[in-house]
């Protein structure tokens, strides 16, 4: 105890109060620490960039800090004195090892460490002339106790004509080079989830590594917990690591940097990291970004799937199926749970195949996103057309199904559960340009998943579609609840037709907007086709066989008019109008988002307000004319001096989907602003914009740890 | 079909899914802000018993310590740390020195050892907390000398963290420091809540048994 105490008193001694103990010189020594100042050139050259190091030698056992020191201990700080017109650099930092003391772990170097910083010699360095340079270097050493040391290292480096030859530095720097961390050649992100952070890189080699090889080293204190296990997961060309939260996570939307190393029997490699945080649904109080975890995600879909049912364009058609069920208020109760189920397959069965067709896409190496089938102008017009011809058969123009003649009444309740199935995929269709707020974040963690993650996400949104008809179906008592059949049932029917037209003027517009003015009239004449078709359909049931078969065959005409005719006249109206699209600005608040652009104004360190649309997305628009074209908010931009790009995801646009992809979403909208300052992170705003809350996030001041990171 | 179980299963993972900040870091860090300060029995350096509980109605500071640290060292030599404890305790806070150092490591005392140690340093806590086990500063995740904790009247941690801003080990930066305790004082005396509740403890790692 005694002789501790004297060995600890002494140490404070000669480290504390003695800095400096030798006369200036490259050298210093502490009992436990000899430092050298060394220099990459032997003379200096005007104008150019040299590398300084700091070597420290320490005694076996101690151990000095990397920047982030863990949960103890201090960093190594240089303070440069250097003639006038020089400018010294941050620290370099070689790769750290990490020392554990019961439950305190530590990040430093035991042993030996280099620690470089750049020095910018000044134009007007006179060749001839000396260059002296004075470190003062403070740090703590610790093995079980700690003891703070400082030293002055001085040196003086001849300046010599640029182009001199000259004798090489000292090999301590190139050696301090290859021990510093490289960046990353892989994509980085992470999730902040209930159980702790996930680090995921991804990119080729990361398979050929073996999971006790790999460290992740948070570049600030308290990010993650700096001693706790890091369970690492390989698959194919990915990796992630789970990561226990620290006293100071990332907060939302903060990135998370460090160093990855990774060590095998040729010593320690470095990658920094600079992972971006995936971000989580931004409802109306902000949710922070926190990984949607596969539950969350399931929970987020079943809830988004329930809201698609009051979406204008839905409401009508499950509306009908819920009367349906009235009509047939006599069928047994087997028979109405049937129905239900039929309903229920039908709309699991589509979101299947929307599944199987992205899970294909994605493999094929499309980027695509929630909503893609919107960027066809053919999808659109089909299902304008789609909306008009069940309008026609909600008006009464024509019916289908079971009251077709010829049908026998042994198998009229067959159609019933076909048509109920049916009616399953038809809800899908008009459901998915109306992307529920709850539903972005579960599509874009489904759509950055494997296969059968990506399948249990769009079944479990299917569900949440399906729910209220099935309980309806299941639950004769919530029945009792709907109103008595009657005669208004017909006059509803008669009135739901109107928000299907609604829908269909809505898609033309769409279309207008993908594939120009001239679409308008090829989807017009189209609907007058099928209008004509309908009627005469209709009419053909009465009239003899002939003429039957003759107004059948003139029906089927025209509904192929109507298709092949869009469908040829849209395919070469779309380039057309994509070339239009992108001269057609001048006298906008907002200028056309292109990467280039965005890239530009970042560099200037501008800020910039990103807004991802697109003509079929509902929420978008809305946005757009509550939130975005209010006068407060572009008065707000224009004071502000932010540039407003917009990003038209109504056609597919790969750099689009790549930002959005960034910010772990699969489909818009997605509001972004970037405050001024060219290294600052993008806010992200809720899906669902107020004026207020548009204004609110360009006030908020930047928070002093973005600006650090 | 769906028993007592399942259903308390599924209602705590949907509440994890939903509320993912608040099931925090329990596995490593036991004394969480908000949460109540784990209780303690331990014997104080007097030879009386301390308890944690029969504070209960007082604001606690628990500040861990170890007088051979030169961080330590430096915000006594200041007076820092005893100016402190003297401004709190006359305002009628309890101030508790831990010393977890286990026997044998630097900064181990025994009782009379700490009563004068603190003669010597002019300190002034209300008591001093003999923890060679560890057990106290493990509950509390204590990891430094300084590393304080303040605790409520209610029996609430509100503050963990450094003595003040500036890492080092140079008294010169104490006055340029912001001062962590005193402005967690301040905003507890204007019924706010502690705005730095958290923060970097600084220091050398407490000696705890291997």
């Amino acid at each position: 105890m005694i002789r501790r105490t004297l060995t600890a008193l002494l140490a404070l001694g000669t480290g504390l109060a003695l800095p400096a103990a030798e006369a200036a010189g490259p050298q210093a020594a502490t009992p436990q620490v000899r430092a050298e100042l060394v220099a990459s050139v032997s003379a200096v050259q005007p104008g150019e960039q040299i590398q300084l190091g700091v070597q420290q030698r320490i005694i076996p056992h101690w151990h000095t800090y990397w920047l982030n020191p863990g949960d103890s201990g201090l960093a190594t700080t240089i303070a440069w004195t250097l003639p006038a017109g020089a400018t010294a650099g941050d620290i370099q930092w070689p790769v750290p090892g990490r020392f554990a003391l019961g439950p305190v772990t530590n990040y430093g170097y035991e042993n030996e460490v280099t620690l470089l910083s750049p020095i910018r010699i000044p134009a007007n360095a006179r060749p001839g002339s000396t260059f002296p340079v004075k470190a003062t270097v403070d740090w703590l050493v610790c093995q079980e106790i700690c003891i703070p040391q400082q030293v002055e290292l001085e040196l003086s480096l001849p300046v010599v004509a640029a182009g001199t030859p000259r004798e090489p530095g000292s090999p301590l720097i190139e050696q301090a080079v290859a021990r510093l961390p490289v960046s990353s050649p892989w994509q980085a992100d992470f999730s902040n989830a209930a159980d702790g952070l996930t680090l995921r890189l991804s990119g080729a080699g990361l398979g050929a590594l073996t999971s006790s090889d790999v460290w992740f080293y948070p570049g600030q204190w308290g990010r993650i917990a700096h001693g706790a296990p890091q369970p690492v997961h390989i698959t194919g060309d990915s990796l992630s690591l789970k990561l226990a939260r620290g006293e100071d996570p990332p907060a939302a939307g903060q990135a998370l940097g460090g160093v990855l190393v990774v060590s095998s029997q040729d010593g320690a490699r470095g990658y920094s990291i600079q992972a971006s945080a995936i971000a989580a649904p931004t409802g109306g109080n902000a949710v922070p970004a926190e990984e949607t975890a596969l539950g969350a995600a399931l929970l987020f879909a079943l809830l988004g799937g329930l809201i698609l049912n009051l979406m204008p364009c839905v409401f009508p058609v499950l509306s009908i199926k819920a009367l349906s069920l009235l009509r047939h208020a006599h069928q047994s109760r087997a028979v109405t749970r049937l129905q239900g189920l039929a309903y229920t397959g039908g709309v699991l069965a589509s979101f299947a195949v929307l599944a199987g067709v992205l899970i294909g896409l994605k493999a094929g190496g499309t980027q695509v996103g929630w909503g893609f089938q919107f960027q066809s102008p053919v999808f659109v017009l089909a299902v304008a057309y789609l909306m008009f011809a069940v309008g026609l058969s909600l008006s009464g123009v024509f019916t289908l199904g079971a009251s077709a003649a010829g049908v026998g009444t042994a198998l009229a309740d067959k159609p019933g559960y076909t048509g109920s199935f049916f009616t399953g995929v038809l809800a899908t269709v008009v459901a998915t340009p109306c992307t529920a707020p709850f539903m972005g974040a579960a599509l874009g963690f489904a759509l950055g998943q494997p296969g059968p993650v990506l399948l249990a996400v769009f079944l479990s949104l299917g569900l949440g579609l399906a729910l209220p008809y099935l309980l309806l179906s299941f639950w004769p008592a919530l029945q009792r609840l709907l109103p008595r059949p009657g005669r208004w049932m017909e006059r509803l029917k008669e009135f739901l037709a109107f928000p299907m037209y609604g829908a269909a003027v809505w898609l033309v517009w769409v279309l207008a907007q993908q594939a120009g003015p001239n679409a308008i009239a090829i989807a017009l004449g189209g609907m007058l086709a099928i209008a004509f078709a309908a009627w005469l359909y209709a009419n053909s049931h009465a009239v003899r066989p002939l003429a039957r078969h003759g107004s059948r065959g003139l029906a089927a005409l025209a509904l192929g008019l109507a298709l092949a005719g869009g469908y040829i006249g849209i395919r070469t109206g779309a380039a057309d109008a994509a070339q239009a699209a992108t001269t057609k600005v001048s006298g906008k608040t907002w200028e056309p988002y292109s990467k280039a652009r965005f890239d530009a104004l970042r560099a200037e360190g501008k800020p910039v307000f990103v807004n991802f649309t697109a003509a079929w997305c509902i929420t978008c628009l809305a946005n757009e004319r509550v939130a975005l074209s209010d006068e407060s908010v572009i008065a707000a931009f224009r004071q502000a001096g932010i540039t407003y790009l917009k990003g038209d995801w109504t056609n597919q646009d790969p750099q689009i989907s790549a930002h959005l992809a960034d910010f772990g979403r699969s489909g818009v909208p997605l509001y972004l602003f970037y405050p001024d300052g060219d290294k600052t992170e993008a806010r992200v705003l809720p899906q669902l914009l107020t004026p207020a809350t548009v204004i609110a996030a360009l006030q908020t001041p930047s928070s002093p740890h973005l600006a650090k990171e | 079909m769906l028993n007592a179980n399942t259903l308390r299963r599924t209602v705590l993972s949907l509440a994890a899914a939903s509320l993912p900040l608040f099931s925090a870091t329990a596995a490593h860090a036991a004394a969480e802000i908000g949460q109540p300060a784990p209780a303690f029995n331990a014997q104080g350096a007097d030879g009386k018993p301390v308890s944690l509980a029969s504070f209960k109605g007082k604001t606690v500071v628990l500040e861990w310590t170890n007088h051979e640290c030169p961080f330590v060292v430096k915000h006594y030599e200041s007076g820092n740390i005893p100016q402190l404890q003297k401004e709190f305790t006359a305002k009628g806070a309890v101030w508790l020195q831990v010393i977890s150092s286990a026997p044998d490591k630097q900064g181990h005392v025994d009782g009379p050892s700490a009563i004068k140690i603190n003669g010597f340093r002019n300190a002034a806590p209300s008591g001093t907390v003999l923890d060679p086990d560890g057990k106290i500063g493990k509950a509390y995740g204590a990891q430094t000398t300084p590393h304080l904790f303040i605790i409520d009247p209610a029996g609430q941690l509100v503050y963990k963290g450094g003595i003040d801003s500036i890492p080092s080990a140079s008294k010169a930066d104490i006055a340029k420091a912001d001062n962590y305790v005193k402005l967690a004082f301040s905003d507890l005396a204007a019924g706010r809540k502690v705005a730095h509740a958290s923060t970097k403890p600084y220091g050398c790692s407490i000696k705890y048994a291997d």
